[in-house]
């Protein structure tokens, strides 16, 4: 076991509206995204990674070759010219097809967000190549825009930035405010929003320009049961167009209730790939192992503390009842 | 077919050792990586991250105008928006910079310009200077510090320094403002020579045009290599105030060629490259439309080198922004 798995969070989300709930079965068609053994790695400057190595992704220094002279300069090299090398995807291949609807499973760090950014075409791979069809559109929680402008304006840079017309993007414009429903709001800066608000009207603009591939990161987690309700709609919308979703989300449930095929990411590399419910009950089955387990200690502490309550519940009763005894008394002698 | 598909070259068997405390291995693809690039092929698909031919790259970036247009603007009005005065600042910051470079440079400090106007001359070469030092600055930034915006939307890079560029004329242009008008104030200060409006004057936005065009190829440039190496930030505001005193921003630098202690030629190449610099030649070609000096007559041959400078520098900065294209928002 290594030390990331010790480390890892345990993000079993379960929300209790979707339960229940299935993606729509949609006719597939030829394939309209091939990945071919996609590595990613990032460079990262003025930080040099020890510890927060071991977390899933593969994190190695830069090998500078350092001659025996410098090395007193050896000191100093976490401060100057510190550079990090982030192998966040490690070799992933796989092949979608027009309609369908996938969801991508992993612990904090094993790469989802990052790949999902790859096979969007917004980070450069280091080697193997991403194939589409159509243009792919990425839907962050974190793609803020412009926070200083209002969101009238951030509509409008939003549509233009995704290829629409200053035309199209007028049309839209009520459907985009009704559908993230943040009202009057539109009119004010989006620094001014609530997170939930704000996600939510990202999600709206980036859905308006109805993409052929529509790939959402957790943005879903931040709406209300309504707003869920509504991109659940129009995700299927998409996929009834022959469009293909992608889904990273914490949520099991979520995942269970839109997709149709889930892939599981671990340290960069793809570990499953299959059906929604063998994947989502294999990945439920791993991270219920993963928590704390039921330790002798954990146990008698455990007991202690469920003893000590029933203890003071026991008291609380004999006080109501003496007390219940003392009024009738009371009410006794009045009466006599 | 309608059922899910996989890739899984064996249908993967959840915790198949038993020990669910361990994911299952990395899958092996059922498909060999020629037979996935065939299959892309048959479909039609199109490689991402390749980096766009040259014209198709320009068409994508001409279909995108509306938006480097409302991104400019969008930025150049928000800038001043979280103020009490909101707008108005778009018209007091060049006034007050202004005042500041009189006071210090024109009233303070004596230096000989070969003009009359000094304080026209120290405005116009503010302002003007400005405009190329926030492009280059701004333009370095305009990739680096919006990594967010990258990684989230798909569109020609190049769309970042044009609109940085552009948003800063469109603060340019109250400022023009301000500065034609202290210019021709100025002229009623009595040992000035008079300042009128002229047919000149109509050259004006022309002067600026092949500026921002110049100044468009230099936040290109500095976009590509602020990306790559960060560090290089640290150092523009070095060059730019060099530039600053060697382009004749507040004195004319050329007049101190002379009492340098180098041969006649060295004096002809240095004054000959102090002057025909680009910065030099545009900063003479506001000054000869809006004063009526001596020092500054009209020429045909400043007029086209203006011409040339902007040409060489927009389309060398392009073509290196552009080759850096499929790189932008890795680091």
């Amino acid at each position: 076991m290594t030390e990331a798995d010790e480390h890892m969070d345990f993000d079993l989300e379960v929300e209790p509206e979707d339960a229940g709930q299935e993606a729509l079965e949609t006719e597939l068609g030829g394939p309209c995204l091939v990945v071919d053994d996609l590595h990613v790695v990032y460079r990262v400057i003025g930080g040099r990674a020890k510890k927060e190595a071991e977390q899933g992704a593969e994190v190695r220094e830069i090998k500078l070759k350092v001659p025996f002279h410098k090395r007193l300069l050896r000191a100093g090299r976490r401060h100057v010219g510190a550079v990090s090398e982030v192998h966040a995807v490690r070799g992933v291949s796989f092949t979608v097809r027009h309609g369908e609807s996938v969801g991508i499973v992993g612990v904090n760090g094993s790469g989802k967000s990052t790949m999902l950014r790859a096979i969007a075409g917004l980070m450069p791979p280091k080697s193997g190549s991403v194939h589409v069809s159509g243009e792919p559109s990425l839907l962050g929680v974190n793609a803020a825009l412009m926070p200083s402008l209002t969101g009238e304006r951030n509509i409008m840079i939003g549509g233009l930035a995704l290829g629409l017309t200053p035309k199209q993007v007028d049309e839209k414009f009520d459907e985009v405010v009704e559908f993230s429903g943040i009202g009057d709001f539109v009119y004010l800066p989006m620094k001014t929003y609530s997170s939930g608000m704000g996600a939510r009207l990202r999600f709206a603009i980036s859905s308006a320009a109805s993409p052929d591939i529509l790939m959402i990161d957790e943005a879903l987690a931040t709406g209300d049961a309504a707003f869920k309700e509504r991109s659940k709609s129009r995700i299927e919308d998409v996929r009834a167009n022959a469009g293909t979703v992608f889904l990273v989300s914490h949520s099991i449930s979520t995942i269970e209730a839109m997709c149709t095929r889930v892939l599981w990411m671990h340290q960069g590399q793809l570990v499953m790939d299959g059906p929604v419910h063998e994947v989502a009950d294999a990945y439920k089955n791993f991270v219920r192992a993963q928590r704390p387990g039921m330790g002798p200690a954990r146990r008698r502490a455990l007991q202690r503390k469920r003893a000590a309550e029933e203890a003071a519940k026991k008291k609380a009763e004999e006080a109501e009842q003496k007390k219940a005894e003392a009024q009738a008394l009371k009410a006794e002698e009045a009466r006599a | 077919m309608s059922t899910p598909t996989t890739d899984a070259a064996a249908p993967a068997k959840p915790a198949a050792s038993g020990d669910a405390k361990k994911p299952p291995p990395p899958l092996v693809p059922s498909t060999t990586s020629a037979e996935r690039l065939a299959l892309a092929q048959q479909h039609g698909l199109r490689p991402l991250n390749v980096r766009p031919p040259l014209g198709e790259y320009i068409r994508s970036l001409a279909s995108r105008w509306a938006f480097i247009r409302v991104l400019a603007t969008s930025t150049a009005y928000a800038k001043n928006q979280n103020n009490y005065l909101g707008q108005l600042w778009a018209v007091l910051n060049p006034i007050l910079n202004a005042a500041v470079y009189v006071l210090i440079f024109g009233v303070l400090l004596h230096l000989s310009r070969g003009v009359s106007n000094s304080i026209a001359y120290i405005v116009i070469g503010v302002f003007m200077f400005r405009f190329v030092e926030a492009s280059v600055s701004g333009g370095a930034k305009s990739i680096s510090g919006k990594t967010q915006l990258l990684r989230s939307l798909h569109f020609p890079r190049a769309v970042l320094p044009m609109s940085t560029v552009l948003s800063l004329l469109t603060t340019l242009v109250p400022a023009i403002v301000v500065m034609c008008g202290i210019t021709l104030l100025s002229g009623y200060i009595p040992t000035y020579t008079m300042v009128h409006v002229t047919w000149w004057w109509l050259l004006l936005p022309a002067a600026v045009a092949l500026m921002w065009i110049f100044n468009t190829g230099l936040a290109f440039i500095m976009a590509r290599m602020v990306a790559s190496v960060p560090d290089l930030d640290n150092i523009i505001g070095f060059v730019m105030r060099v530039l600053m005193y060697a382009s004749g921003v507040i004195f004319p630098v050329s007049h101190y060629v002379e009492n340098l202690g180098v041969s006649e030629t060295a004096k002809t190449i240095l004054t000959g490259v102090l002057d025909y610099q680009p910065i030099a030649v545009y900063l003479y070609l506001v000054r000869s439309v809006l004063m009526q000096e001596d020092a500054f007559p009209p020429s045909g041959l400043m007029w086209a080198l203006g011409g040339v400078w902007a040409v060489v520098f927009f389309v060398i900065g392009f073509i290196v922004f552009w080759r850096g294209e499929e790189r932008y928002g890795r680091d």
